[in-house]
């Protein structure tokens, strides 16, 4: 990559951005903690593995797919190719550059090629996986996680099934949503970045959707989930959720959220579920053929994850230090590894395994040590972060940054040194990973799925689809190139079905309340 | 002495935590004597030679030299307890044995004589959800795997208001659905454990001040509180938020 000046600028822009994001969440969300996890230790080795292998990695996926191109593919699916997963994307990384620096062991201006590649990369799928509201983030957004088309909306509108508190499907699905939520904090090692929300999207009347994804919870890309979660038969799960009478006024991204007033199960009157990955040509409806089907699945979904999560647990409990820091440290590291999988390249030697490089830093992991430098990198107050006393930072006016920018002093001086280079053989202490993957199309070997993955071609995908943008629906909602691409997102849709792209939101709720009715 | 970037630093000082601090200016000597070695330029050792000059035994010097000084660290999860006694500080009230006298011991915490009903105060929390009922049982504290998986085989005995200090959702995971209530000395109503109380609709209060609940002792939460928000975190709201705790009965 050519580093001039324009491009340091807008390297160090993204940076800020960043860093500015990651200080908010870090300061109101709350310190992560476990009393069976070394958290912070786990946390830190992810960063020093995202700092040696995400530009390799990144280049790999871009060999196979450009970076807007999966953020458009990755917006029709509930997979790691999230809003979470692209904060962590750059935030990992970066924090990890820090880290370094503060242990004298990088400069600002080293490794500057694979930092300006990398921003540049999240630039680029950000600007496409959130295309429909026009941010690079949530905190850009005015905390809000708007992703879908008004035509994905519509769907997801139409087919929610009315509920309320002390109903039989309401009871199911909030039962479910209670495990897999649990559950999925427990597949990523206390972190979560296995659940996700996003929105909310305005349904009129008081009633606002929030989306929530469930990822990588059957036998998918984590060792330890072979043998345990044989039975979940779902790898990416998606519960549409209307709510009434609360406002979502924070929808972070790390898919946290905060309402007005607070939201409660009893909010929930409208559930959905589906599933989709890399082999699917968007979002698939999972027992929605009827209210009872949607009941009895979600209860038996229920039962499923709750006895994989115990299985998990006890496995868990009986595991090592060392093996409890890789599988944390790989669930972080791996936050997006889904665009490997989205582009066709996925090897869990990449992604699976502890580079050699990062492998020695383990002796300093222990608790305290790991608990203060965590903090210190992720608030800004270590060394390194340290501004001119004039400074005063976006939150709390303090002379700090969170990253240390690239210096423009290279462009003259040419000192430093340009990248970390490839990946470097890696080691786990956990088992190996089970050549076994759970897809919307069966269990399959790494190969195959990799295989099948790149010959797929999604027809929501094609360039007159894919380039058919909101602002095109907007003045040509009336031609039949818009009816087609709507009828592409309405063909599993129980009530939209070929219903085209003329309808406004009143319509789409008036069909659904006549549906219900039934 | 060769000198590295961050010998240099205008603006930053040593870092705040003395761990930290410590094992950081042991860095910079192995890095200083690493680069000597190699004979190389900066710009040429970092990603390179580095990358094998500095080795795994290395940082485990580092980690040597402080514990040999006599520094026993902080430990959080309780396998690095268990694994490295000699390393971390003590566990203390992780096992039955140790619950026949542990208690948490908040120095902030508010407490009080019984008043009228017989309720004594023995700490505050923030309230998770507000529910239209106080919520009463028997404190039973959680501070190991080797209790979750105990009453993971026996079931979680009936009433039972988990008293813990990881506000994780990790460790009482198989189990956290049979409690009927939380006292969370950590963390706040956003921490995992306060999401996943609120899903489940179990009563709770996070970062918990208490001080003096023994493990049997009947305790009561204000789940009847409001519930704390963002704003009421960041100050904005000027209002103090809690949910008081109360001991109403001692244990046998």
């Amino acid at each position: 990559m050519k580093l001039d000046y324009a491009q340091l600028l807008e390297s160090n822009n993204l940076l800020q951005i960043n860093g500015d994001e990651t200080y908010w969440l870090c300061v109101t969300r709350t310190v992560q903690e476990s009393k069976l996890f070394p958290v912070p230790a786990y946390m830190l080795m992810s960063y020093l593995n995202a700092f040696y292998r995400y530009p390799a990695l990144l280049r790999k996926i871009e060999e196979h797919m450009s970076a807007e191109e999966v953020g458009d593919r990755a917006r029709h699916m509930g997979a790691k190719a999230n809003a979470i997963a692209m904060w962590g994307l750059p935030c990992f990384y970066l924090l990890g550059r820090e880290w370094m620096i503060n242990m004298g062991l990088l400069r600002p201006q080293d490794a500057a090629e694979d930092v300006a590649y990398i921003l540049d990369f999240w630039k680029r799928f950000e600007l496409s996986f959130r295309r429909n509201a026009g941010h690079m983030t949530a905190f850009e957004g005015g905390h809000r996680g708007q992703i879908h088309s008004e035509a994905q909306l519509q769907v997801f509108h139409a087919d929610l099934y009315d509920c309320k508190a002390g109903d039989p499907l309401h009871q199911a699905a909030q039962a479910f949503v209670a495990s897999a939520s649990q559950y999925a904090f427990l597949i990523a090692c206390e972190s979560r970045i296995s659940l996700h929300n996003h929105g909310p999207y305005n349904l009129g009347e008081d009633r606002q959707m929030i989306v929530r994804d469930f990822n990588d919870i059957a036998e998918y890309d984590f060792p330890w989930l072979d043998d345990v979660a044989e039975s979940v038969p779902y790898n990416n799960l998606t519960v549409t959720m209307a709510t009434q009478g609360v406002n979502f006024n924070i929808m972070d991204d790390w898919g946290s959220f905060e309402s007005d007033p607070e939201f409660k199960d009893e909010n929930i009157v409208g559930v959905g579920l589906y599933t989709s990955g890399p082999l699917t040509d968007g979002f698939e409806p999972v027992g929605m053929d009827s209210r009872e089907e949607l009941t009895q699945t979600f209860l038996d979904l229920n039962g499923k994850v709750k006895d994989a999560m115990s299985r998990l647990w006890q496995k868990m409990a009986g595991w090592s230090r060392d093996q409890m820091l890789d599988a944390g440290a790989l669930t972080y590291y791996a936050i997006f590894k889904d665009m490997a999988h989205i582009a066709g390249c996925y090897d869990p030697e990449d992604w699976i395994k502890i580079d050699q490089r990062a492998e020695r830093f383990r002796p300093l992991l222990n608790d305290e040590y790991s608990r203060d430098a965590l903090g210190e990198i992720c608030v800004g107050t270590g060394p390194s972060h340290q501004l001119n006393k004039y400074m005063m930072m976006m939150h709390n006016d303090a002379p700090t940054r969170i990253y240390s920018p690239i210096p423009y002093s290279i462009l003259v001086d040419g000192d430093y040194a340009p990248t970390v280079g490839g990946v470097e053989p890696g080691i786990t202490y956990l088992d190996e990973k089970k050549d076994a993957y759970r897809t919307t199309e069966g269990t399959l070997s790494i190969d195959e799925y990799n295989a099948r993955v790149r010959s797929f071609q999604p027809e929501l995908h094609k360039p007159e689809n894919r380039l058919f943008c909101e602002t095109t629906v907007k003045y040509c909602y009336d031609t039949p190139e818009a009816d087609a691409l709507y009828k592409l997102y309405q063909k599993h849709s129980r009530n939209l079905a070929d219903k085209g792209a003329g309808l406004q939101r009143d319509d789409v709720e008036a069909l659904r309340q006549k549906n219900n009715r039934g | 002495m060769t000198k590295l970037l961050v010998d240099t630093d205008k603006y930053g000082d040593e870092s705040p935590s003395p761990v930290v601090a410590a094992f950081h200016a042991t860095m910079h000597e192995i890095v200083r004597r690493r680069l000597e070695e190699s004979g190389a330029d900066w710009k040429d050792f970092v990603l390179s030679e580095a990358n094998t000059l500095i080795t795994k035994e290395d940082f485990e010097s580092v980690d040597k030299a402080l514990v040999d000084a006599g520094h026993r660290y902080d430990w959080s999860a309780g396998i690095s307890q268990k694994e490295r006694p000699d390393a971390y500080k003590p566990a203390e009230g992780t096992s039955d044995a140790d619950l026949e006298t542990f208690c948490f011991k908040h120095p902030e915490a508010p407490v009080a004589e019984p008043d009228g009903d017989g309720r004594e105060l023995r700490g505050v929390g923030d309230n998770v959800v507000r529910y239209n009922e106080n919520t009463t049982g028997t404190a039973r504290y959680i501070r190991s795997t080797d209790r979750v998986l105990k009453w993971l085989n026996e079931g979680v005995p009936e009433n039972t208001i988990a008293v813990i200090d990881d506000s994780g959702g990790t460790l009482t995971a198989p189990i956290l659905e049979q409690f009927k209530g939380v006292i969370c000395a950590g963390g706040t109503v956003r921490s995992h454990l306060g999401i996943l109380t609120r899903e489940y609709g179990i009563p709770c209060v996070m970062n918990a001040k208490v001080n003096g609940i023994m493990e049997g002792d009947t305790v009561t939460i204000e789940s009847t509180a409001r519930a704390k928000t963002a704003e009421d975190y960041q100050g904005q709201t000027k209002r103090e938020v809690t949910a008081n705790v109360w001991r109403t009965a001692r244990r046998d």
